[in-house]
């Protein structure tokens, strides 16, 4: 074909250097260790700082809502749920945080992840009609989960019905809260962390600087393991999600398209890929918004994984209780939200009503992405800590 | 469906390939069976039907990968676009071949009959090299061949000048209307089927700007 191709090979044009399949496995093997190392030097860093420090640091999440806006700004920070809702798990592991702290702020998390393919529908913003399809199909997962926090955030805090569920199954895996859990990973993970513990300390860094240089130690390799796992994943399973996606778009039920949003988000790590992969083709018009809608909740559910990663690396049954409530809530969201037919549209058309607003004055576009994921998140945290 | 994230099979652009080659072979049906009904005394309502049900696989076979090429570039990145905007230009090609095809039937079902004429012998001839050469373009898409190519390119070219050859000589024949009009624009949907095939290989090789030109994009193909 013209241009540059694929086929390369087959059509005699020579092949760009690729990483060989074993190879790229092998290395994002590597890089959910280092994921784990991340994870576990932030719960090292915040034990360092002392039990006062992490009152005093901790104390502006008290209240839930404080706790629902810094899900969301410090998801939005980090343009990814997988990597904020890991840093929640490291931290309910010090137990700095505990899980009815934390629940609310993975609430949080679930809505300020919706930010980056809502601002990749920005890019066809020039095209009224791609733009209306893209921002209608970016911003249903911003309503749906905007409900969803409506609807279960009230419910949990009455009745702690959605950690209840997590509580429950915790138990049943590693143990009541409290005790003490031998993770394997933990073990697997532990002299890295001293190491990264032991250069700080080389360096002349004690107490509350040692701790606070850990945690952005472990931060910093979260967040880069994360991005590289997630790049390494996308090619490794680019054909599969392209074939998979061809026999499944349009073709299927709700059910079969969650189930792909599932697969493909547990495949790369990341809801944000899979979502933004829906805006193009929504914008193009080969993916109705009906269609791409489900698609959305499966990557929701399927991104819900990396936190679970993130519990083996800690010592607490705690952390897995907050991170399979992080799973409990978006299959609840689902159950209330998608499941009875009379709900089922409104994302859906809240989301056209919205880009029918924003193809018509493009500002308010704006003004959604900054208000919704920036501003009110920022009013909240101010005047609720 | 689902399932087929975990099984292997062809990737993005070699299953559009494959859809395409048969695409082609569908189109190629379609020029068999309308010729047929131009060229010898098969019944055009016998074909109709016939050529009127491949045209729609063409046609949504074309839609259905319009899309999967989208699927591609936002599932793969725009490494590939020339490849994407290339294969969105030979889908329309033999989705064009489809519409000729029917153009032919259109001829026959307005009640021309060019069989047991002189020239019905030569356009027979003409017609099964023709059809030869669709199988030819189906390999070439599937297994590009630069010298096959260059031969194939050579002998569309010939075939090219010959047609537009006949059309001039009909328009300023002095024989009656209704028997060179019919000629005249039989042989236009002939040259613009062909010119499409060379097209359609002709993108496994050419630049894209310069597509469907000649002598580096100075001279329009017109097909």
């Amino acid at each position: 074909m013209a241009g540059p191709v694929v086929e390369q090979s087959s059509h005699g044009r020579r092949l760009p250097f690729e990483i060989p399949t074993p190879v790229r496995a092998a290395l994002v093997v590597g890089f959910i260790y280092l994921f784990l190392v991340g994870v576990s030097s932030l719960e090292k860093g915040i034990k360092i700082m002392g039990e006062d420090t992490q009152e005093r640091l901790f104390s502006s999440v008290s209240n839930p809502i404080a706790g629902l806006c810094v899900g969301v700004l410090g998801t939005v920070l980090v343009q990814s749920s997988s990597a904020s809702t890991s840093v929640i798990v490291g931290l309910v592991a010090t137990k700095g945080i505990s899980v009815d702290d934390a629940v609310p702020m993975i609430m949080g998390a679930n809505i300020g992840t919706t930010v980056t393919n809502t601002l990749v529908s920005l890019g066809h913003v020039r095209q009224s009609a791609e733009f209306a399809r893209a921002f209608a199909a970016a911003t249903v997962h911003d309503f749906f989960n905007v409900m969803a926090v409506a609807v279960l955030l009230p419910l949990e805090l009455v009745t702690g019905v959605v950690s209840g569920i997590a509580k429950g199954i915790s138990e049943v895996l590693v143990g009541s809260a409290g005790s003490e859990w031998k993770s394997p990973v933990k073990e697997w993970v532990k002299k890295p962390v001293e190491w990264i513990v032991d250069l700080w300390d080389a360096v002349g860094l004690n107490g509350n600087v040692q701790g606070t240089i850990v945690v952005l130690t472990g931060l910093a390799i979260v967040l880069g393991a994360l991005t590289l796992i997630t790049k390494n994943m996308r090619r490794l399973v680019a054909d599969r999600v392209e074939r998979s996606v061809n026999n499944v778009l349009g073709k299927g039920s709700g059910a079969v398209a969650m189930l792909l949003g599932l697969v493909i988000t547990i495949a790369v790590q990341s809801s944000s890929i899979t979502t933004s992969i829906l805006i193009p083709l929504s914008a193009a018009g080969v993916l109705s918004l009906r269609n791409a809608y489900p698609v959305t909740l499966g990557a929701n559910v399927g991104t819900t994984i990396t936190a679970l990663l993130a519990a083996l690396a800690a010592s607490v049954p705690e952390a897995l209780t907050i991170a399979l409530t992080h799973t409990t809530f978006n299959i609840m969201g689902i159950l209330f939200l998608y499941v009875p037919p009379f709900v089922r549209d409104l994302p859906v058309l809240g989301s056209q009503r919205l880009a029918d607003i924003a193809v018509r004055q493009r500002t308010w576009a704006v003004g959604y992405v900054m208000g919704v994921f920036i501003v009110l998140p920022l009013v909240g945290v101010a005047l609720l800590r | 469906m689902v399932m087929s994230f975990f099984r292997k099979g062809p990737t993005g652009l070699e299953h559009v390939v494959s859809k395409s080659v048969g695409m082609l072979g569908d189109a190629r049906h379609s020029f068999d069976l309308a010729t047929l009904a131009l060229l010898t005394e098969t019944p055009p309502a016998s074909v109709d039907s016939d050529i009127r049900a491949t045209d729609q696989r063409i046609n949504h076979s074309e839609q259905e990968l319009r899309a999967e090429l989208v699927v591609h570039v936002a599932v793969q990145g725009t490494a590939d676009i020339g490849s994407v905007l290339g294969l969105i230009l030979l889908l329309k090609k033999i989705e064009r071949i489809g519409d000729q095809a029917k153009n032919v039937l259109d001829l026959a079902e307005s009640g021309v009959r060019l069989a047991n004429e002189d020239d019905t012998p030569a356009m027979l001839e003409e017609r099964e090299l023709i059809s030869t050469m669709f199988g030819e373009a189906a390999e070439l898409l599937a297994e590009p061949d630069a010298e096959q190519l260059e031969d194939f390119g050579r002998r569309v070219d010939h075939l090219l000048a010959e047609h537009q050859g006949k059309i001039e000589a009909y328009l300023h024949s002095d024989r009656p209307g209704h028997e060179v009009v019919p000629r005249a624009i039989y042989y236009r949907y002939l040259k613009r089927i062909v010119a499409n095939l060379l097209g359609i290989v002709r993108t496994a090789s050419d630049p894209l700007p310069t597509l469907d030109y000649l002598d580096d994009g100075a001279t329009d193909t017109d097909d």
